[in-house]
């Protein structure tokens, strides 16, 4: 779906026109008095039970959507350059959420991957994007590209992004990276045809934490191509946007391009504890859908006390945002899953199982993950955790809530423990074979230990 | 009201985390002849507590940064009643910014208000902070430390700069440098040359005192605290 010039225009009109706020009193008053006047308004204070990570009433995830609706009504979403605020009625905001495709695809040939909607435990099986940008050396790229696309539960890719460009320090909003916008997709394009899979659809720009990535490399010759691949529009806590984000959005629409919304809630930060999380990104959500016509992605809660979304409070906050997004809107919802350890640990592929899980049952169209390690070390990352992770996603589809939360509870305390200091791990160099492409037998052995235990505490991955 | 009932205004309305309540009390403090570095003690306790609450979840982001601007704003009438005395026990100023390219304020305003919380006067340059901007801001403001943060590994490169230019204009040895933010380890801190980094805010807080003690000048043997 290309981008409609009117709305466009609509949302930079209104990032100049729109009511002014500044931004230390939108983080401090505007966003968490809103968020605790709805939490207040429906009931929803304390509904978060960590005894229960996934939530089961379902009533309470269509309360929080109304909440939400409410807060992106009341609140919009602030631009940090103009200080004003991108507001629309309700009626407005939901008729920018019905313009959302329902389903659509990205990649081509036979690397079509098809995007749509998915229902409380809908069995048919999300799409799995993989990895998140995860930074690498420019020698890793490649052996980790090709591993990575030879995964075959891998339906499109995002990750990794490089350290540095032709040797030099890659500079966030330098020249360096308007160049590394076209290198990463020439090494993507190259190592992908390696693998074998020409077409998977892509996520631009990895390597641009500014517009001047996607500037560079979306849309040009030789770089991301508009009619397959798809633009990362992500915007920065809490409910906000940007010169830098709608730069990228002008840019989708040159090129034809369509857009990818993505955003989050940190549990103690702006809009407080996990219930106020989840209505944040719900509300974000709804934002985003509006401000950046995405086709795909939505705002998804982490924890900031373990800067990931694995335990019992974001897991809970997690299946709630996504519940509600599913029950209440056609989108098709994209998640993150913030794992915190490293590979070669249990506790990497624990999380991945209870987080992807988690996602699947609760409506998920698609996921972007893993963030192995946090994403703190450059080089961990490696096709083991994502071949896992993509496994668990695909085949808990269709698995009921009650069933999933009883697993969740069964796998908790093999791993909870370990989020606050997660094991570091080994990087891809020292678990894998550069050469062949094979995990050490260590890595193999932590892989078959965990999936084996799994299997038994009820996951269908046999 | 009475010095007792002064005191407790001031503390509740930076505990209830209200700036312009904390400011209005401050004022009344010293309207009532009562000392400055009495109220700031007092001040200083209630921010703690907050900090406190913060720490064990009981408070968020916000609340936490609201009870900042209080002390700041209480701060900023209480310190200029001060004697040459007082004032010279005061830790100093931090100059603070998320470096180059990096928009994450999180963090960021984590440490801030954690610093300032514990006595230290902070100069948030906000986000996306070029490398010559916080050179400038520090020395402009006389400040003892330079805190950076920076979430992106595509900004850590400007981490270096910052210690590069330290170093080539001939000022390195007028800051302490204290590094933060997701993917910088102590490893990047200790290659690039900084003489701090904490994985926390608390750490963060405990680094800078530690630095301080030492009274050495920059840069010094690196403090890195993994709690």
């Amino acid at each position: 779906m290309t981008l409609n010039r009117d709305r466009l225009m609509d949302v930079l009109e209104k990032a100049h026109k729109g009511p002014i706020i500044k931004q230390f009193d939108w983080d401090t008053r505007t966003i968490p008095g809103t968020i605790a006047a709805k939490l207040k308004k429906y009931g929803l204070q304390k509904t978060c039970d960590p005894a229960n990570p996934i939530n089961q009433d379902l009533e309470l995830a269509d309360r929080y959507f109304e909440a939400a609706l409410e807060v992106a009504t009341e609140t919009g979403m602030l631009c940090t350059d103009t200080q004003r605020a991108i507001r629309y009625s309700r009626d407005e905001l939901l008729a920018g959420l019905d313009a959302a495709p329902a389903a659509f695809t990205l990649g081509e040939g036979k690397e079509v991957a098809h995007f749509g909607h998915r229902s409380i435990s809908d069995p048919v099986p999300p799409i799995w994007v993989s990895p998140l940008s995860i930074a690498v050396s420019e020698d890793v790229f490649e052996p980790l590209v090709i591993g990575i696309a030879s995964v075959p539960e891998v339906d499109c890719l995002e990750g990794p992004s490089f350290e540095t460009i032709w040797g030099a320090p890659l500079r966030a909003g330098s020249p360096y990276e308007l160049l590394a916008g076209k290198m990463q997709a020439e090494r993507f394009y190259s190592a992908i045809s390696k693998a074998g899979r020409d077409g998977i659809g892509l996520y631009a720009v990895g390597t641009s934490p500014t517009h001047y990535g996607v500037l560079g490399g979306f849309g040009v010759p030789g770089g991301y191509k508009p009619e397959r691949d798809i633009v990362l529009v992500l915007s920065p806590v809490e409910i906000k946007t940007s010169y830098e984000n709608l730069m990228k959005l002008a840019h989708a629409y040159n090129c034809g391009g369509q857009t990818y919304g993505g955003s989050w809630s940190m549990i103690g930060g702006y809009a407080g504890g996990p219930e106020g999380a989840a209505l944040s990104c719900i509300a974000c959500t709804i934002m985003l859908y509006n401000v950046y016509q995405c086709v795909n992605g939505a705002s998804f809660p982490y924890d900031l006390k373990t800067m990931g979304n694995c335990g019992r409070n974001a897991l809970w906050s997690l299946g709630v945002v996504f519940q509600a997004l599913s029950r209440n809107t056609h989108i098709c919802a994209n998640s993150v899953l913030n794992q915190t350890a490293g590979p070669v640990t249990e506790c990497l592929l624990y999380e991945s199982a209870v987080g992807m899980m988690t996602l699947s049952v609760c409506g998920t169209s698609s996921c972007t993950g893993p963030r192995t390690a946090g994403g703190k070390y450059t080089n961990y990352i490696t096709p083991l955790e994502v071949k896992f992770a993509g496994e668990v996603f695909k085949k808990t589809a269709g698995m009921s809530l009650a069933q999933a939360n009883e697993i969740a509870n069964r796998l908790l305390p093999k791993y909870e423990h370990e989020l606050g200091h997660p094991p570091k791990g080994q990087s891809f160099q020292q678990c894998y074979n550069l050469e062949t492409l094979q995990p050490t037998d260590e890595w193999r052995k932590v892989y078959d230990t965990v999936k084996n235990d799994v299997i038994a505490a009820g996951m269908p991955l046999s | 009201m009475d010095k007792e009932q002064l005191l407790a205004h001031l503390h509740d309305s930076i505990l209830e985390t209200d700036p312009d309540e904390a400011a209005s009390a401050a004022q009344a403090v010293i309207d009532g002849g009562i000392d400055a570095m009495e109220a700031i003690q007092v001040a200083s306790a209630a921010v703690t507590k907050v900090g406190d609450l913060f720490e064990s979840g009981d408070l968020y982001l916000p609340s936490l940064m609201l009870a900042g601007e209080a002390m700041k704003r209480s701060m900023g009438i209480l310190s200029r009643h001060l004697s040459a005395e007082q004032a010279s026990q005061k830790k100093g100023k931090v100059v603070i910014g998320a470096i180059s390219g990096d928009i994450h304020d999180i963090g960021k305003n984590l440490v801030a208000t954690m610093l300032s919380v514990h006595g230290y006067e902070i100069i948030d340059l906000g986000v996306n902070v070029p490398p010559m901007e916080v050179i400038d801001a520090a020395q402009r403001e006389n400040a003892r430390f330079i805190a950076l943060s920076a979430l992106m590994t595509t900004s850590m490169p400007y981490q270096r700069d910052v210690m590069e230019l330290l170093t080539e204009m001939g000022v390195r040895n007028r800051f302490y440098v204290v590094l933060g933010g997701g993917p910088v380890t102590p490893e990047y801190a200790r290659q690039i040359g900084a003489d701090g980094w904490g994985l926390s805010a608390v750490s963060a807080v405990k680094v800078c005192d530690r630095l301080l003690e030492s009274n050495e000048r920059p840069p010094v043997q690196s403090i890195f605290l993994q709690e």
